[in-house]
């Protein structure tokens, strides 16, 4: 068992979390080249930047855009966001690991503010896949990974409260913090690769609309010439 | 939030007025007149035209943004007023965007083609293509439902990209085709063909009419050349709308201001905005041609959405950046003058309750809200407003073009407006000022059609020149004009 979890949260873990970080970069650079392109290439360089922070910074506090069109579900999100992001990256537990590799740290949430947290986001979880279990709307439009990712996501914060906060013998914690390593190990190889992606696309979301109304100047020419079409008439 | 339609309803809305042996010949069921669509191998062309487009423009970008990352959490189900009235699924704007994000990611990304291979899926298909078809002309592009999108998705864009690619293998609304036609390669030039001399009449017609009722001699000033402005309204306006530009006559003999309209082109409307960039951009350039023509400084648009929108951002876009003439909205132009106090409007005779109507292309993106409210605040007795408004206004249902398309009137008038009859029917206002052509006729016939007959749809300056008083020093002079009454004219003949 302990070469299996030496595995796990070791080398495999290096390379998930490699895997993960490599492939949001790469999105972030492909994005950042593809805003760089289209603004080089209009003639039209005027962005209406007050109007793209303001909808960006918007997003970041979605409740306030949407609690009249849809109240529970933006509270619901929003507090689902919150857990999801600051669980793992201020727990006590998790820190501590990063310091004894890497020497470097940072403050942690309280105890009883992570476990709260914990519980807050899994529950949010399941209200999300109820939520688009039950709704006509949702229901229609969604792909697989939309059900898969709130229950995928909400495992490791299960076992990981398990392992912390439950009296279990030796045996059944070890599989639980295996689970609870592989299941957030999965969780990082499939980031980059499907909708949590826009865990980095978001902030520049506004900009890439704004810019994809604006057309290259002879783009209209170009789509002529290449469909054969330049002198026929309308 | 709206009841939705009922059988009844849909049932109506729905009615295809084409025969069946056009629909067979053309093999495609689409709500709307096409002339002579690609019938075979439309998928293949469809991706042939698609290829065309994303090699020469910077759509590729944008739509490896939308597919990466759509969350589909339905949120934009509830802004868009067509899926608020029919409730059918696939109304649903995240829904319609990925009949296209899905082309885009199985035939132009690396992964989707590689998973494509491996399960074996087709792709394209000639049903998919008629599904976009009727799809992309069920949604009025009016881009509120981008508003709510957590991650930024324009379904306006894509909706218009969409629109775009079809119409490169055949498939556009004729209305719209005919009118472009007749704009770009016609004999008149412009989308109404009207020939220049019935133009003149027509202009010299109202500025008797004007005289007349206001005792000012307001002209409409033609080629004309040097002026800070040169016109362009919807060219329609001429044929329907002439109160709205006597209005703007009227504005610009009282403050002084120096424009004209050019003989050359003075066409605001630009239907390439709808269905085609390569039409949008042709389009563009005869504006500013014609402004250069006449060594004008800047772009004046009417009243209509639509102009206004393609010639503020597509003027810059195709027609060279900074270099490109300013574009300036006509009500801009009187807001600043009644803030330079040159307009004086008479507080009385406009008594009856007014409510304004955000046309989509002037409002979402934030460009003219405040101000047309301002100036009908300043001289209506009663004016109240819509909920929601502004920004986050709902379309009157004819927007992206549909208004043009006769043949589904009956669509526009019980689904796509069926939000906006609510809204206007709750404010209990006797005028709905809609600044744009395209409202203005929509409006006309959702009132009909819902039985409001008792609402009046009028445009800003509509009600502006019902008010507008003159400067004593501008009346024409008593005596000048009796010598021009016809007994004058007589005595003076005999
Ligand atoms: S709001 Fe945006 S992400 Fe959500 S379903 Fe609509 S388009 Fe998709
Ligand atoms: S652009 Fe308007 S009509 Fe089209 S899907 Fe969005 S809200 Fe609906």
């Amino acid at each position: 068992m302990q070469p299996l979890m030496d595995f796990v949260a070791g080398p495999l873990f290096r390379l998930t979390f490699a895997i993960m970080l490599l492939g949001l970069l790469r999105i972030v650079v492909l994005t950042v080249w593809g805003v760089i392109q289209a603004r080089r290439q209009t003639d039209d360089k005027v962005m209406p930047w007050k109007l793209i922070t303001e909808n960006t910074l918007g997003w970041l506090v979605p409740v306030l855009r949407l609690w009249k069109t849809r109240p529970i579900y933006s509270v619901v999100s929003f507090v689902f966001h919150i857990g999801l992001i600051l669980v793992p990256i201020f727990l006590i537990g998790h820190i501590q690991l990063i310091r004894e590799s890497i020497g470097i740290g940072w403050p942690v949430l309280s105890d009883n503010l992570a476990d709260i947290l914990t519980i807050v986001t899994m529950v949010t979880a399941v209200a999300l896949f109820l939520g688009r279990l039950f709704s006509k709307e949702a229901r229609f439009i969604s792909r697989p990974q939309d059900y898969v990712w709130p229950v995928l996501l909400a495992i490791p914060f299960a076992t990981g409260y398990v392992c912390n906060n439950m009296a279990i013998g030796a045996g059944v914690y070890q599989w639980t913090m295996l689970f609870h390593m592989l299941s957030a190990e999965l969780i990082f190889v499939f980031i980059p690769f499907t909708k949590i992606a826009h865990c980095v696309l978001v902030p520049f979301s506004q900009m890439v609309s704004t810019l994809g109304w604006k057309f290259p100047p002879r783009s209209g020419e170009g789509v002529a010439e290449t469909l054969g079409k330049k002198e026929m008439p309308v | 939030m709206i009841k939705p339609i009922t059988e009844e309803e849909r049932q109506h809305a729905f009615k295809t007025q084409r025969k069946p042996e056009v629909l067979e010949k053309q093999k495609l069921d689409v709500r709307y007149h096409i002339e002579d669509p690609v019938v075979d191998g439309r998928a293949q062309k469809f991706l042939e035209a698609f290829a065309a487009i994303l090699k020469n423009t910077n759509y590729g970008f944008v739509l490896d943004q939308y597919v990466r990352s759509s969350a589909k959490c339905s949120r934009c189900a509830t802004e868009c007023q067509v899926y608020q009235a029919t409730r059918d699924p696939k109304d649903i704007p995240c829904y319609r965007s990925e009949l296209l994000l899905s082309v885009y990611r199985r035939h132009f990304t690396v992964g989707g083609m590689l998973r494509g291979r491996v399960l074996g899926s087709k792709g394209l298909t000639d049903e998919k293509v008629n599904e976009m078809a009727e799809s992309f002309w069920n949604c009025t592009a009016c881009r509120r439902c981008t508003l709510q999108c957590p991650v930024g998705i324009d379904h306006g864009l894509v909706t218009h990209l969409g629109r775009y690619i079809l119409s490169e293998i055949g498939i556009a609304p004729r209305a719209l085709v005919i009118s472009t036609r007749e704009q770009l390669e016609g004999k008149t030039g412009n989308t109404s063909a009207i020939p220049v001399p019935a133009l003149l009449d027509t202009l010299e017609f109202l500025e008797e009419d004007m005289e007349e009722e206001k005792g000012v001699k307001i002209k409409f000033p033609i080629d004309q050349e040097d002026c800070e402005y040169v016109f362009f309204p919807a060219v329609s306006d001429f044929l329907m709308e002439a109160d709205t530009l006597m209005g703007n006559a009227a504005v610009f003999t009282a403050t002084g201001g120096s424009w004209t309209i050019g003989t050359g082109y003075f066409d605001g409307i630009n239907y390439g905005l709808f269905y085609s960039d390569r039409m949008l951009d042709r389009i563009v350039k005869k504006v500013v041609e014609e402004t250069r023509r006449l060594k004008g400084r800047k772009i004046l648009i009417g009243e209509c959405g639509h102009a206004s929108r393609s010639a503020k951002y597509f003027v810059p876009v195709f027609c060279g950046g900074k270099d490109a003439p300013p574009v300036v909205n006509c009500m801009e132009y009187l807001y600043d003058m009644l803030k330079e106090g040159k307009i004086k409007l008479d507080p009385n005779v406009i008594t009856d309750p007014v409510t304004y109507h955000d046309p989509c292309n002037i409002a979402r993106q934030g460009w003219i809200i405040d101000k047309p409210r301002e100036i009908l605040k300043s001289f209506c007795k009663s004016y109240v407003e819509m909920t929601p408004s502004g920004k986050n206004n709902i379309c009157c249902g004819g927007g992206g073009g549909t208004v043009s398309i006769d043949e589904i009137r009956p669509y526009r008038t019980t689904i796509g407006g069926k939000a906006k009859a609510e809204q206007i029917r709750k404010t209990g206002a006797k005028y709905v000022v809609a600044p744009c052509a395209n409202c203005k006729k929509q409006l006309r016939e959702l009132m009909e059609d819902q039985g409001m007959d008792d609402v009046e749809i009028v445009g800003l300056h509509d009600l502006v020149y019902k008010a507008i008083i003159f400067d004593e020093s501008l009346k024409v002079k008593k005596e000048e004009k009796e010598e021009e009454t016809p007994e004058a004219v007589e005595k003076e003949v005999e």
